[in-house]
């Protein structure tokens, strides 16, 4: 990467990624009128991640990449880029890059126009040939060659797509924001350009920034995902972190499926906490977060740790007695939907290979569900 | 001036006819609030009178007569006594010149029953038979004896009578003499001269090749008719001289007269007087070297649909009494002298109106040939583009 | 029904207006441009080429046109494009309608009266009063080309704003968004995305207005003072004047040829100058 090239504002040009965060937001807020859109978010993005801001449409995710963008000032905090403050910095002072989510490509340019758009910005202009090295390189790397010529409205959506990739790259920006990259494919080709985003990314090195709300799209692709709701950070992690020990049940719930049971904390102890539910069950689980007693608490149990059987065969283990209520068969999984007369309806995710021995299980047939305590967990309900 | 300018009554038009005419709102104001489509509209539409006049109840002449005619050229409540006196509604056509009169006679189905020609384009209707011959005895109020000879003769053509006459008038110029140290010049040389010095950028000609060329050939003492090649070529030089001193090309004239941004224009009698009697300080001059003398006729077109109602409308115009109220409407002088021993005195002196002998005498009409010279429409042309 | 019996009735009124309304008028035109003025005026058939070897006694109002009407078109887009640009990117959107209604106003009168307002506010008691209050004395307005100029870009200023605010307005703002994420100034941006991008607004304004300018007549002549004198002003003169239909007819002719070719040439050069930009090949 030839970073020479960069005529970034002074200050940004010498810092060297390592040295820290590339970008950092610091009790950063945003308000548009009545509505706060990002409401002290705190967070520090590292060189060469890819992080992800996970969450429903108006949680103030794409506010949070906007305020990176410099498309938005925020109301009060900092927005740093390498250690510097770039509060009020204009979008095109920053070395930063976006997909935009319809791509926002220029209709009267041709796709090599488009990609080399950035350079021709550049102050002095990069030699023609120089710019058409690098986008010739941009094409190759988004598997475009011979595009260069086209028109615009010549491509197919996904096309069009890696062209709005391509001229970001090409820039070889501090930061690639994307805003929804992938909302307009349809299922097959979102997952091919995951798939090759993610190679992308390692390849050139480039700190990634993803706007989703597709849960299977930031966990399959991110270093890290940063989980938002109402303008707030809930949890920042790693995928297997969120997914192993979510903050809470709204994380639990936007990370892979959950069976939750709402209910009250009876007692607590430092192994074990005891939940009592619906009916006046008592289920146990160990808590993540310290969790007094009288406290309103959800018990959190994946399908895929719930067993079936058709006779209780663990004699030491109480099991719950359900009936199977349906059946989908998922390939290597089949997934069931119990219900059990305290406790309700559950999502049980049985392994093909467990089958073998005990199933497959009918609609209708009566069977006992276990679980080990140790994997569920107790969540507060914030 | 007014607030009431999306809608106007009858009875408003009228006032705002009569202000107009008296001078005291100017013809863009008067354009401004009626608008000359509502003009013929409301006109024709003024049926109901209250003189029934038992003379020309008799027969039915049909329930409408076509009349293309001049601005503010006639009485409307003599066109009311009219409809009530016959039962047809006189429609009113205006129009802006006699070549655009000629234009839509020669292009065919004008509909009119009832026209208003100058002196100078009725050898050429009669030329192309576009115009009735007229029958005398059809009209019980035409009088030929009482008539001045002077302005009533070119409507007979060859011994025939096609057109009697309506008004007569002159082509002088107006001039604010406030600018001039209060003097009145009485020459067209000095009309030009001062163009061309200390009125530059103040005067105004017609957009009209019959009298801008014909005043400009009195300048030189040719005659107004003048169609001869060095003396064209004369006036031609003068006018191309004077165009850079000119304030406008344009034959409507009074508003910026009126206004201050012009201080001289060629000008028609009726505006003279009208411009005069609201603002002493212009004045209207006959040439001493001549000029254009013209007079206004009626006559029916070939073909007219309403052949009886153009009779009686003709008719009943030259009633000595209806003609007098005509003139005291218009302003403009009559050359009926039954209709003249009905006028007032002052009326009678007004110098405006009827000038001197020796000025009149010097004065010429416009011929036929003036009109359609090619060469002076291509003077013109050049005078305008350059 | 059948697919091309149904177009037929879709295209017929189009069709007949067109025969009747430009074909049949414009076949008389040319014939009569052949022929000879008849001695009261009017048009006496024959086939002479007279008429058009008479061309040149006209060149200057041709010329006067020929530069006039690209002036005005200039002028007039000069004037219409920022205010476009104010109205469709600008303007708070709740009041975007009622600027719009206040762009129309002027077309609910006749040009003629809005003309003759002009006539008050050029003349000596309008802004040059105004001037000599403040000191500059003796300036002269009404009756100059810059009159008919004013008058011009005036009356046509609408038709120029409409095709390009509709067309800034229908921008996608997210490309000026990508456009200053990819480092280009707001002014580069506008210079190398808005202006190429309202191209075919403009194409449209010009022509519209280079169109009606070819054969303008009134506004020089009121606010020109009959000074300023165009090929329409000519044509005025040549069949309401002096009645030479068969001259009249040359000219209009002529008028016609010149505005194929100047209208076709403009054309090519937007076509170009879109490449084969969609928005702009479609025009």
């Amino acid at each position: 990467m030839n970073e020479a090239a960069y005529a970034p504002p002074s200050g940004l040009q010498a810092a060297k990624p390592a040295a820290g965060p590339i970008a950092e937001l610091r009790n950063v807020s945003k308000r548009f009128g009545e509505v706060l859109a990002a409401d002290g978010l705190n967070l520090s993005i590292e060189a060469g991640e890819f992080l992800s801001f996970l969450g429903p449409s108006g949680c103030g995710k794409t506010t949070a990449l906007r305020m990176l963008a410099g498309f938005e000032a925020p109301s009060s905090g900092d927005v740093l880029l390498d250690g510097e403050v770039v509060n009020d910095l204009e979008p095109y002072r920053r070395p930063v890059n976006m997909v935009f989510q319809h791509y926002a490509l220029f209709p009267h340019l041709t796709v090599a126009q488009n990609i080399g758009y950035g350079l021709r910005q550049r102050r002095p202009r990069p030699p023609r040939e120089e710019i058409e090295r690098k986008v010739t390189n941009a094409l190759e790397i988004v598997r475009l060659e011979g595009f260069g010529g086209r028109r615009i409205w010549e491509l197919s959506g996904g096309q069009q797509q890696r062209v709005a990739l391509a001229r970001a790259i090409v820039n070889e920006p501090k930061l690639l924001l994307l805003d929804e990259p992938m909302a307009a494919l349809d299922r097959k080709l979102r997952k091919e350009m995951q798939i090759e985003l993610q190679n992308i990314q390692r390849r050139l090195g480039i700190t990634f920034v993803l706007v989703t709300h597709d849960q299977e799209e930031a966990l399959s692709m991110s270093d890290r995902i940063c989980i938002m709701r109402d303008g707030r950070i809930v949890q920042t992690g790693s995928p297997r972190d969120l997914y192993d020990r979510p903050r809470n049940r709204y994380v639990a719930g936007f990370v892979g499926s959950s069976n939750f049971f709402d209910g009250v904390a009876a007692a607590v102890s430092d192994t074990e906490t005891q939940v009592r539910v619906a009916g006046g069950i008592m289920l146990s689980g160990r808590a993540l977060a310290p969790v007094t007693a009288g406290q309103a608490v959800t018990l959190s149990v994946r399908p895929e740790q719930v067993r079936l059987a058709r006779t209780a065969a663990d004699g030491d283990k109480a099991g719950w007695d359900v009936t199977v209520l349906s059946r989908i068969f998922l390939g290597e999984h089949t997934e069931y939907l119990v219900k059990h007369d305290g406790l309700g309806e559950f999502m049980v995710l049985t392994p093909r290979q467990a089958e073998l021995s005990d199933g497959p299980f009918n609609a209708g047939e009566r069977l006992v569900a276990f679980w080990e305590a140790e994997s569920a967990l107790v969540l507060t309900q914030d | 001036m007014t607030n009431d300018t999306d809608y106007i009554s009858k009875r408003k038009f009228m006032e705002e006819l009569y202000r107009y005419r008296r001078g005291s709102v100017t013809r863009r104001h008067f354009l401004g609030v009626t608008g000359l489509g509502t003009a013929t509209a409301v006109l024709a539409a003024a049926v109901p009178g209250l003189r029934p006049r038992p003379a020309f109840a008799a027969g039915d002449i049909g329930d409408r007569v076509v009349l293309a005619t001049w601005p503010n050229y006639h009485d409307p409540a003599n066109f009311e006594a009219f409809t009530a006196a016959t039962g047809a509604a006189v429609d009113v056509n205006v129009f802006g010149s006699n070549e655009e009169m000629l234009a839509k006679l020669q292009a065919g189905g004008s509909g009119w029953d009832v026209f208003v020609p100058t002196n100078y384009t009725i050898t050429t209707y009669v030329g192309e038979g576009l115009i009735e011959p007229l029958d005398a005895a059809r009209m019980a109020n035409y009088d030929p004896a009482a008539f001045d000879a002077r302005f009533a003769g070119p409507g007979n053509v060859d011994g025939t009578l096609y057109a009697v006459s309506k008004n007569w008038g002159t082509t002088g110029y107006a001039i604010n003499i406030s600018k001039n140290d209060n003097v009145t010049p009485t020459t067209w040389k000095e009309f030009w001269d001062m163009t061309m010095d200390s009125f530059s950028g103040r005067t105004m000609v017609h957009d009209y090749q019959l009298t801008t060329i014909g005043n400009a050939l009195k300048y030189f003492g040719y005659s107004f008719n003048s169609v001869d090649p060095k003396e064209l070529a004369d006036a031609e030089k003068l006018l191309l001289d004077a165009k850079p001193h000119l304030f406008a090309i344009n034959s409507d004239y009074q508003p910026s007269m009126r206004s201050g941004d012009a201080w001289m224009t060629m000008c028609w009698t009726g505006d003279g007087k009208q411009m005069n009697r609201d603002m002493p300080e212009i004045v209207y001059v006959l040439g001493k070297e001549g000029g254009e003398l013209w007079s206004d006729f009626y006559a029916i077109p070939k073909g007219a649909p309403h052949l009886d109602a153009a009779y009686a409308l003709i008719d009943f115009m030259l009633t000595p009494e209806v003609n007098a109220k005509e003139a005291l409407f218009h302003g403009y002088p009559v050359a009926d002298s039954r209709v003249n021993a009905l006028l007032p005195a002052e009326v009678l002196n007004d110098p405006i109106l009827y000038p001197a002998a020796e000025l009149l005498d010097a004065l010429e009409f416009g011929a036929a040939a003036t009109l359609t010279d090619p060469n002076r429409a291509e003077l013109l042309a050049r005078f305008k583009s350059a | 029904m059948t697919q091309r019996s149904r177009n037929f009735l879709l295209l017929a009124p189009a069709g007949a207006w067109f025969l009747v309304m430009l074909v049949i008028p414009l076949t008389v035109v040319l014939i009569f441009s052949f022929g000879e003025r008849g001695a009261a005026g009017g048009y006496v058939p024959a086939f002479t080429l007279e008429q058009y070897a008479n061309l040149p006694a006209r060149w200057a109002a041709f010329k006067n046109t020929l530069i006039l009407a690209p002036a005005g078109t200039l002028a007039s887009l000069l004037i219409a494009y920022p205010l476009a640009y104010y109205l469709a990117v600008r303007a708070d959107p709740r009041w975007k309608t009622a600027l719009l209604v206040l762009v129309i106003v002027p077309f609910w009168t006749s040009i003629l009266i809005r003309s003759y307002a002009w006539i008050f506010l050029l003349g000596g008691r309008g802004i040059p009063a105004l001037l000599a209050a403040i000191g500059i004395e003796d300036v002269r307005l009404i009756n100059t080309p810059f009159a008919v100029l004013i008058g011009i870009v005036y009356g046509y200023l609408p038709l120029m704003v409409f095709p390009i605010f509709v067309n800034l307005d229908r921008l996608d703002k997210r490309l000026l968004e990508a456009s200053s994420d990819l480092g280009a100034s707001p002014w580069r941006t506008f210079l190398q995305v808005t202006l190429p991008m309202s191209l075919p607004g403009i194409a449209t304004g010009c022509l519209l207005v280079f169109i009606l300018l070819m054969g303008e007549f009134l506004i020089p002549a009121i606010l020109g003072g009959g000074k300023v004198f165009f090929v329409g002003n000519a044509l005025v003169d040549l069949f309401l004047q002096s009645r030479n239909w068969a001259y009249g007819s040359a000219v209009a002719a002529t008028l016609v040829i010149l505005m194929l070719v100047s209208v076709t040439a403009y054309m090519r050069l937007i076509r170009r100058l879109g490449a084969q930009r969609e928005d702009v090949a479609l025009m």
